[in-house]
């Protein structure tokens, strides 16, 4: 059993390795449909959950995959789950990295970047809409989540940390004054 | 900031702990984002192990090809620095840190419990982490805008095929990304 789920536990994280284009923003609308979907790993509000806390701690945004595995097998499935979400595109970017010629290869380098950039950016969308999809209360997370962004781009130098604290904060104080 | 040095004598090998210990540095202290400009000052301002020029291609292929931007940086360093060890000592190094962090927070949360506040907290934290990921995707929307038409109908097909019709997103990259790269090839020979 314990064996099964680490292996699908790679089955599920080594296509999203390949797959996220311009970072790990990218897959979660993927991993959300495979853990919480597909799967049923994980409930709605646990990956709500490890969501806010992949965001919230230090490290890429792609450690909601270490988390997924530690909340599905315990240690074992934490440390597969990071082997096989950061060891396949570490091994492409390293072999592109010691073939490419960063200067005589440029034409093909700004197609693939150009080329990928808009799917990069529609699967972040596609992520948010996922998230938002998951909220217990949604009205109330794209309100928050608006005003986060607006004030993140009128001020670029806010710390990420403090924006994510109020949030949190605002929406557990609405819990205490109204208990539903 | 580089001296022009010319035929300079060789630079002694950057060692292997101090690589771990800037990885590991960077990856504890690396809240939210942005710290492709965290590994700039350290690798390029502080320490001078790689020159602007070298960190500006290794960054433009991180940012290329799939995987955690900040991941692929460091392992593109470690390989010019140190060859393959280097790349592996970097790699580790970087997320060492944040792996037990996130545990620990997740071991954390789950021994205060599950009462309601709690759990409402760590729903408005995912909304406002939202937010920040909105801002990614905004930028990334007006640079799209500036440089291609086509691009902004690509944005929409993915976003509307894996956001609101829940497609595989596997099976939508497999068929939407090979027909955005060649338009791009073929735009840039149009151009020039």
């Amino acid at each position: 059993m314990k064996d099964e789920l680490l292996f699908a536990l790679i089955a599920v994280f080594v296509p999203f390795s390949m797959l996220s284009i311009g970072g790990g923003a990218s897959i979660i609308a993927g991993i959300q449909g495979e853990v919480v979907g597909a799967r049923g790993w994980i409930t709605a509000r646990d990956f709500i959950e490890l969501f806010a806390i992949s965001r919230a701690a230090p490290g890429p945004g792609t450690m909601l995959a270490t988390l997924v595995g530690w909340k599905v097998v315990g240690w074992s499935g934490a440390v597969v789950a990071s082997l096989a979400l950061f060891l396949p595109s570490s091994l492409l970017c390293y072999t592109v990295f010691r073939l490419s010629n960063a200067h005589r290869e440029k034409a093909w380098h700004r197609a693939m970047r150009e080329g990928l950039a808009p799917v990069g950016t529609g699967l972040v969308i596609a992520g948010i809409v996922a998230i938002f999809r998951l909220s217990d209360d949604v009205w109330l997370s794209v309100v928050i989540a608006g005003i986060a962004a607006m004030l993140l781009i009128r001020w670029p130098h806010l710390p990420a940390l403090v924006l994510i604290a109020s949030g949190g904060g605002i929406t557990a104080g609405i819990a205490l004054l109204m208990p539903s | 900031m580089a001296e022009d040095t010319g035929v300079a004598t060789e630079p002694p090998l950057v060692p292997m702990l101090s690589l771990f210990v800037v990885c590991l540095k960077i990856g504890v202290l690396s809240f939210g984002g942005g710290l492709s400009g965290w590994l700039y000052q350290e690798f390029v301002v502080r320490h001078s192990w790689i020159s602007d020029e070298d960190f500006s291609s290794s960054f433009a292929i991180s940012q290329m090809l799939p995987g955690a931007n900040v991941v692929n940086l460091v392992v593109c360093m470690g390989e010019q620095l140190r060859g393959p060890i280097g790349s592996i000592t970097c790699a580790i190094g970087f997320l060492v840190g944040p792996f037990f962090a996130v545990i620990a927070m997740s071991a954390a949360l789950s021994r205060i419990g599950d009462g309601p506040v709690l759990q409402a907290a760590m729903g408005g934290v995912a909304a406002a982490a939202t937010g920040l990921l909105l801002v990614m995707f905004w930028r990334g929307f007006q640079r799209v805008a500036r440089s291609q038409a086509t691009g902004l109908a690509t944005v929409a097909v993915v976003g509307i095929t894996v956001g609101l019709l829940q497609w595989p997103l596997l099976l939508v990259v497999l068929v939407v990304a090979p027909v955005s790269v060649f338009l791009a090839f073929r735009r840039a020979r149009h151009e020039g």
